[in-house]
This record gives C-alpha cells, structure tokens and sequence, in this order.
C-alpha cells in the first residue's frame, strides 16, 4: 500500500486556504464566497436534483465518523410537500476525543458552512436549517452569530435568497455538554427540547427526524466541501486524494508530535508520513509506540501495523482500524496503555445516556475492570472478562456509543496484551485470548 | 481502589431544598422575555428553546436551583418534570451553586497524553481542593472535563463555559488565577493553524488580541 494523496506537498489548501481575515464576510466575497450559491439559484445550469447529482458524482463521503456517501443520503428525502416542513441539521457537536476540525472550520471560514448548508437546503427543499454547536464552543457561537447576522443583512441567508424565490433560515443551536449530542437521532431529541435519548432506527432521519419530520444531518466539514463541489465541478473533487474517499481531508494531529494541530490535505495520506514529515515528527525523537487514528472509538494501531497504511476507509479497514473523524493521537514509547485505556473507559462511561442496559452497565464494568487492573488489582481472567464483555455490547443497543465503547477495549487489549498481562496479579491459570492478535 | 464492586452510596439529592433565589429576583425581565420569544419562533414548538432559556436563567442565577428550573418551565409552558429532565442531562447545566470561577480541566485522551493530569492536580495542590470542589472563599471550582475539542493544543482548560485557555504550563495556571482574582477573565485566545504558520507568517485572523501557536508546551516530568 501507499500514499493515495499524490503530490501532497504542493497541495493548495481549500478548505481553509492561507487568505488572511477569511472568516470575515468581505473578505469571504472577495475570495469566490457564495458564488456557487449564486450560480445554483440564479443560473439554468442548477436545480435542485442537479445540485444533490454532482454531490453524489464527486464521492463525498460524510465527515461525521461514520463516512456515508453525502450526495446519496440527500436522496432519501421524500419528495417536497409543501404542507410538511422539513429540515436539514449540521452536526457541529464534535465531541469525539481527539477530534478538534469542525471548531476550526467554524473559527476561520463560517461562510463556507452557512454556503454549503444553503446549497443543501436548496437541493432538498428546506425551509430550516438547525446548525448544532457543541455548548463548550460558546466563543464560536458568538462568533458564528455575528456572521451569520451579516449574512442575513446582505440577503445571503433568510427571505429569497439573492432574488430568488428560495428561502431559508439557519437557526444556531446551543448544546450543553454531551458527548451523545453528536449521534444524530439524540440530537434530534435535544433539538426538540427533550433528554437527548438516541432513537431507535429505523425509521431513519429522512422519514422521521426533527419532530418526525423529514430531515437530514450532516458534519460541518461535510457541508463545507458543498460549495467548491459546485463551484469547481465533481470532476476536480473526485480526483483529490484516494478514489474511495475523495477530496481535501481536514487531519487533527495530537499526542505527541512536535506539530501538533488541524492539517489540510489530499485524502488517503500516509499515517508515518502524517507523523513525520507533516506533524514535525515525535517529540523528544522518542520512538512511536501507537495511533488511534480517528478518534477515541476506533482501534489503536501498534506502531508496526502502520507502514504503508493510508488514512481511507479501505486502507484503515485492512490495517484494523477505521477512519472515524481523522482525528489522531499519536503516542509514544512511554504510553503507559493500560491508563491510556483507563481513561477511555471512563470517558464512556460518563458519557452513557443509560437507556440501554449493555451500555450503562457495561461501561461502568469497563471502566470497573480496567481500573482494577491499572491499580495492580487485577486477575489475568479479568482480561477475558473484559473482551467477553465487549462482545456482550457490541450490536446489542440502541446507538452506536456501546460500540464505541467496546471496540478500544477489545482492540487495545488484544494489542498490547502483554502490557495488561504485566499489571495483573499472575495467574496458574491460562488464559484463552491469544496474545497480540492483530 | 479496593472493592471496587461495592459501589458507594449515593445520597439522593433533596428534591424540595429551601429556594435561594429570593422570590422577588426570580422573573425573566422584559428584554429576557423579548429575547426569549426570538428564540421560540425558531423552532416548530416552545420546547425547542428550552436549552438557550436554561443557559440564560443559569447565567443569571449563577446555577439552577429547582425555583430557576421552574421559572423556566412556566415561561415556555412547559412541565417542570420536563425541564428538569434537560437540566439534569447536559453537564454544562449546574445543578447545584459553584465557586465565581470554574475551571474544567481536560484530562481526557489527548489532554491526558499531554500531561492533563499535571495540570489538574497542579491545580489541585495550588488551591487546595479536589477535583470536584470549592475554594472556601467561593472563588474557584475545579473540575475533570471530558474532551472539549482542542485536543490539537494539549493540555487545556475552560472557565466557568466560556473562553478556553490553550497549551496550559504551569506558569500559565499561576499568572491565570492571579488575573482572576483581580476580576479578569481571560481573552478568547486564537488558534494558529501550523500550516498558516508556514504560509502566512502566523494566524490568519487580524482581529483577536491573544493567539498561541499549537507546539506542544514541554511537558511535565511525569510524563517523561
Ligand atoms: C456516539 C456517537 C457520537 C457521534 N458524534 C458525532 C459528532 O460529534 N459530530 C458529528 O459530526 N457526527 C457524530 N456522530 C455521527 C453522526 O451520528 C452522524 O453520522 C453524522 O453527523 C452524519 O454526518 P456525515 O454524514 O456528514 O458524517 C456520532 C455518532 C455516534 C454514534
Ligand atoms: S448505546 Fe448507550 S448511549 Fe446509545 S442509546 Fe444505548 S445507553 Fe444510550
Ligand atoms: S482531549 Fe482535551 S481537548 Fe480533546
């Protein structure tokens, strides 16, 4: 396997390009902003099923976590009846360990997500766009709020969107610190004023969301990439970066390298070319010893799973792991794995919503166990407890967290087992799961 | 830990303690209520607003005692049993009085690659509390915070849910509470892009007083 993203080292950035004061409305006109909004309503070229085509042309890939195809989850709308409202909702909750992209998008290019958000809204007919912060980021709620005011003082957003006869709201939403906020049928409920409890599904979003009217979720990177889509055309999308998962990928590197922070690049980067020649390579010069590479849900890598592994969804998939949000910790050969888990477990949880029995249960044994065993507590067979645990989770609950709960258990013990092994008490017994299984 | 399978005993919290926002200080004033009303006709029902109403009535009150919650509940028409079931979801939602200041400080994850840990218990020793409590004179709070998405400049706190102070040192733990005891809160504090760094010569945004770039502080010994 090998790097899928090209010449990425003369990559221009798009999404966030090197244009000072970008997030101000002026300067965002002065740089091609709202310019695809303004050939999609205004030009013959454009109409609503056109838009959402060349969407599901260029490959877009959800930027949420769970990488559904962008252009064909807006088909599952019903078609417009204009007795029935319905709504799109960006998903800006970003609350999964280790990712930090959307805040940055929100920071220095808001226009872009009010654009995209547009654009989506007028291929799928909506009348209301709900953007979902996470409650923490109140600095950017202020600030997105000052811009979206000015986007509505120059008719960009609100009653018939530059003379057209399209309309739209976009309605910022305050969360209020919850991890589950960012599953989108909990943040549904939230929306609506209610305990954010996932639903069950089906039925889906586009048969019954907000308020069991049609609606569709997308990440904020998600409805960033909309624009230049149209702008630039499919074609120029679908070319950037690994063809199963196309275009500019927004990699949040943390842990310890000596760069840490949000990179703009070609999908499908190498995961050792991230680290070394993009984040300034380990700190200290200290030795890799792991990588989660998207976020705290999906399986860490040891450092000898990761050569010639790209960050795709398929290239991920065969190494053991998944692309999550791109969000990656990077540690080194000190990590003590067994604190490193503690602490996940812990994070889980506390962010349980507790409507399943697995999950509320389940991850406080995890949290339990692991802890037990951190504190030099623990028996050998608790290992197996654990793993047995995972399986009792996995697939048996409402959403997905009592997955993502599981999966780093289940995947860092396997993977450093010995680690785990070194803090228990010693065993007579064998144990059945076989060490370092990959 | 020791027997970890005896969980301890939670106490359950008094559900009818005596109100400590006096009666007369309890109403939304006329530009609260105007304001309100905006948020209402945002969404297809008066639940919808029910989260910015309770930030608003914890902004005011300081935290939400069960008269707020209500005072909340009657001004969307909406149960109490209802509103009190969204303030006790969301941890950002004081359910019960805090110090002026309330720091929370990630340990999660990345935080906790980054020396999270250092930073909380540094803060810990320095005001005398555990995680969780508050100082004597009512002034701080310090509290373990779950991942607050600046993962990129590791470790990292909040004050009381506002700005966010980045790459945290000890000496950056000093010089903030001795700005907080003077009544200053921090600046919000812009985050440079290391590729900006390259390509622009620094942050991109020309209008924030404070930035921090996102190397890495050196961090503590006990992280090695
Ligand atoms: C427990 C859990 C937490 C999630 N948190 C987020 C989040 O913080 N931000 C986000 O965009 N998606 C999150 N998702 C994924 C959303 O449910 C949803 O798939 C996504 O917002 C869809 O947008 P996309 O298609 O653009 O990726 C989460 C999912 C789960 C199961
Ligand atoms: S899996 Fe966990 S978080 Fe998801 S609905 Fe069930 S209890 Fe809630
Ligand atoms: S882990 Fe601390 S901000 Fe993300």
């Amino acid at each position: 396997m090998a790097s899928k993203a090209g010449d990425w080292r003369n990559y221009e950035r798009v999404l966030l390009p090197p244009v000072k004061d970008l997030h101000r409305l002026d300067v965002f006109e002065n740089h091609g902003g709202y310019d695809a909004l303004r050939q999609a309503l205004t030009t013959e070229k454009w109409n609503p099923s056109s838009v959402t085509e060349e969407v599901k042309k260029s490959g877009l890939r959800g930027r949420g976590g769970a990488g559904f195809p962008t252009g064909l989850k807006w088909t599952f709308m019903p078609p417009a009846n204009p007795d029935i409202p319905r709504f799109i909702c960006c998903n800006a909750d970003e609350s999964e360990p280790g990712t930090f992209k959307d805040r940055q998008v929100m920071e220095y290019n808001p226009h872009r997500i009010f654009e995209g958000m547009i654009l989506a809204g007028y291929a799928m007919t909506i009348k209301t766009a709900y953007l979902y912060v996470r409650g923490e980021y109140a600095d950017w709620i202020t600030h997105m709020e000052r811009e979206l005011e000015k986007a509505y003082a120059k008719g960009y957003v609100g009653k018939n969107i530059m003379g057209s006869d399209f309309s739209m709201d976009i309605v910022i939403h305050k969360g209020a610190g919850a991890y589950i906020c960012g599953e989108e049928s909990s943040l549904m409920n939230s929306l609506e004023g209610k305990r954010a409890y996932p639903r069950i599904k089906p039925p889906f979003p586009a048969q019954k969301g907000i308020w069991n009217y049609p609606t569709t979720i997308n990440n904020v990177e998600t409805f960033a990439h909309v624009p230049l889509i149209l702008s630039r055309g499919a074609d120029w999308f679908s070319s950037i970066g690994a063809p199963s998962s196309p275009g500019p990928v927004l990699y949040g590197i943390s842990g310890h390298v000596n760069r840490p922070g949000v990179y703009e690049y070609p999908s499908g980067m190498l995961i050792s070319d991230l680290i070394d020649h993009v984040a300034g390579g380990m700190r200290g010069g200290k030795k890799l010893k792991a990588v989660v590479p998207g976020g705290s849900s999906v399986p860490v890598l040891r450092a000898d799973m990761i050569d010639g592994v790209a960050m795709d969804p398929d290239s991920l998939r065969e190494a053991g792991s998944m692309l999550g949000t791109a969000g990656m910790l990077v540690m080194d050969e000190d990590t003590d794995m067994v604190s490193f888990l503690r602490r996940i477990t812990r994070f889980y949880h506390h962010e349980s919503c507790g409507q399943c029995t697995p999950c509320r249960e389940g991850t406080g044994w995890l949290e339990n166990i692991v802890t037990r065993i951190d504190e030099g507590e623990g028996n050998m067979k608790d290992l197996d407890l654990l793993i047995d645990l995972c399986s009792q989770m996995e697939g048996r609950t409402v959403c997905a967290l009592a997955d993502a709960a599981a999966w780093p258990v289940r995947h860092t013990i396997t993977r450093f087992r010995e680690e785990f092994e070194a803090k228990c008490r010693p065993s007579l017994v064998a144990t059945h799961v076989e060490s370092a299984a990959v | 830990m020791t027997d970890f399978i005896k969980n301890p005993v939670v106490p359950l919290p008094d559900r009818m303690p005596d109100p400590v926002v006096a009666k007369d200080d309890l109403f939304f004033t006329e530009d609260e209520k105007k304001q309100i009303a905006t948020w209402v006709s945002r969404y297809p029902t008066a639940d919808g607003a029910v989260m910015r109403v309770l930030w608003l009535a914890q902004e005011k009150f300081g935290f939400l005692p069960p008269e707020a919650v209500q005072l909340v509940a009657d001004t969307l028409d909406m149960p109490y049993a209802k509103v009190y079931g969204v303030a006790t979801f969301y941890t950002q939602y004081f359910k019960e009085k805090k110090g002026t200041y309330v720091f929370d400080v990630c340990t999660c994850f990345s935080c906790q690659m980054c020396g999270g840990y250092d930073m909380l218990h540094y803060l810990e020793d320095k005001l005398s509390i555990h995680a969780g409590d508050t100082t004597e004179d009512g002034l701080f709070t310090v509290q373990e915070a779950e991942c607050l998405g600046a993962c990129g400049s590791a470790p990292m706190l909040q004050v009381t849910n506002g700005p966010y102070v980045h790459n945290l040192t000890r000496e950056k733990i000093d010089a903030l509470i001795d700005a907080l005891r003077e009544g200053n809160m921090p600046q919000f504090e812009s985050v440079t892009l290391p590729q900006d760094e390259n390509e622009l010569g620094g942050n991109r945004r020309t209008d924030v007083a404070r930035t921090t770039t996102y190397t890495t502080p050196p961090v503590s010994e006990t992280v090695k």
